[in-house]
């Protein structure tokens, strides 16, 4: 089950919240400053993701991620193994968002997807990285460590 | 990506951050946030006056789910937060809260203003709650910006 249960509104200006902070960050306290702040709000802030990766039940995590880009109006594929979560998304919404803003797109806004994907999984035993495919196109891939 | 229902959260970590700096560093995050909300406020503000900002507050309180009343008179524009959805969402949090969490609404907010000539009053009434209220008047009324927190540290009955 969601630790957050969001039914609302959605407000995809703060795709460009998101982006503004990440660059505003990145530029004047360094990349790693907001690679930091992102791993400790993928750690703090989905506690329960966490806490389910690290006894091995990955349940809420693909919750997490199939309802979100849904509710984003994402394409995606899941293939779900006994190690392995892979998680393609078509067109990432965020970016989709960025594009009608008129904003540019830059990798740097990937961070948020690494690096708090990252801070999930951070001591539970599973690990993650992320395949760019294309600038709007990748694949989060979670591994459960041998 | 972050969910653009879980900003909020992330947000809130920035500011935890900043809190551990010297304060010159939050006020220039929230200038930096000001400037970029220029872009779709300062216009109308400066063009509709008081009912332009009862437009763009109307609006938002329908996108970002807020439970804001505003009241629009001919010399000042009332706004009453019933329930911040922001701060209700840093509240609900796996993470702790910033204490400083809302001051970043005035913080963008009042130099929009003055740059559109006018000037808010702003009781955000405690940093633990998620309701505030504010008041926008013409910078010609003589009033000054301002932010209290009108109720911060009475004892709860």
């Amino acid at each position: 089950m969601l630790r957050y249960q969001e039914n609302n509104e959605l407000h995809r200006d703060f795709h460009g919240n998101t982006d503004s902070a990440i660059r505003y960050f990145a530029g004047r306290y360094g990349e790693e400053k907001i690679k930091e702040i992102l791993r400790r709000t993928g750690h703090d802030v989905y506690k329960s993701i966490r806490e389910k990766l690290a006894k091995n039940d990955p349940s809420e995590l693909l919750e997490h991620l199939v309802w979100f880009y849904h509710r984003e109006g994402a394409e995606f594929d899941l293939k779900v193994t006994a190690n392995e979560i892979r998680f393609e998304v078509f067109e990432c919404p965020a970016h989709k968002h960025l594009r009608r803003l008129g904003l540019p797109v830059e990798p740097i806004n990937c961070l948020q997807t690494s690096e708090v994907n990252a801070g999930m999984c951070e001591g539970t035993g599973w690990t993650s990285a992320v395949e760019h495919i294309g600038d709007d196109h990748c694949v989060q891939i979670f591994r459960k460590e041998k | 990506m972050i969910p653009s229902d879980h900003f909020v959260r992330f947000y809130n970590e920035l500011f935890k951050f900043l809190e551990t700096l010297p304060p010159e560093e939050m006020q220039a995050y929230y200038r930096s946030i000001s400037e970029h909300q220029e872009m779709h406020t300062l216009a109308l503000f400066k063009e509709k006056g008081l009912k332009g900002m009862y437009e763009y507050w109307d609006h938002i309180r329908f996108e970002e789910n807020c439970e804001l009343e505003l009241e629009l008179h001919e010399d000042r524009l009332v706004k009453r937060m019933k329930k911040c959805p922001s701060l209700s969402k840093v509240l609900d949090n796996d993470a702790s809260p910033c204490y400083s969490y809302c001051n970043h609404c005035p913080g963008w907010v009042i130099p929009v203003l003055e740059k559109a000539g006018y000037v808010a009053q702003y009781d955000i009434i405690d940093h633990g709650k998620p309701c505030c209220r504010s008041v926008i008047y013409p910078a010609s009324s003589g009033k000054k910006s301002s932010i209290t927190a009108s109720e911060e540290g009475k004892a709860q009955k």
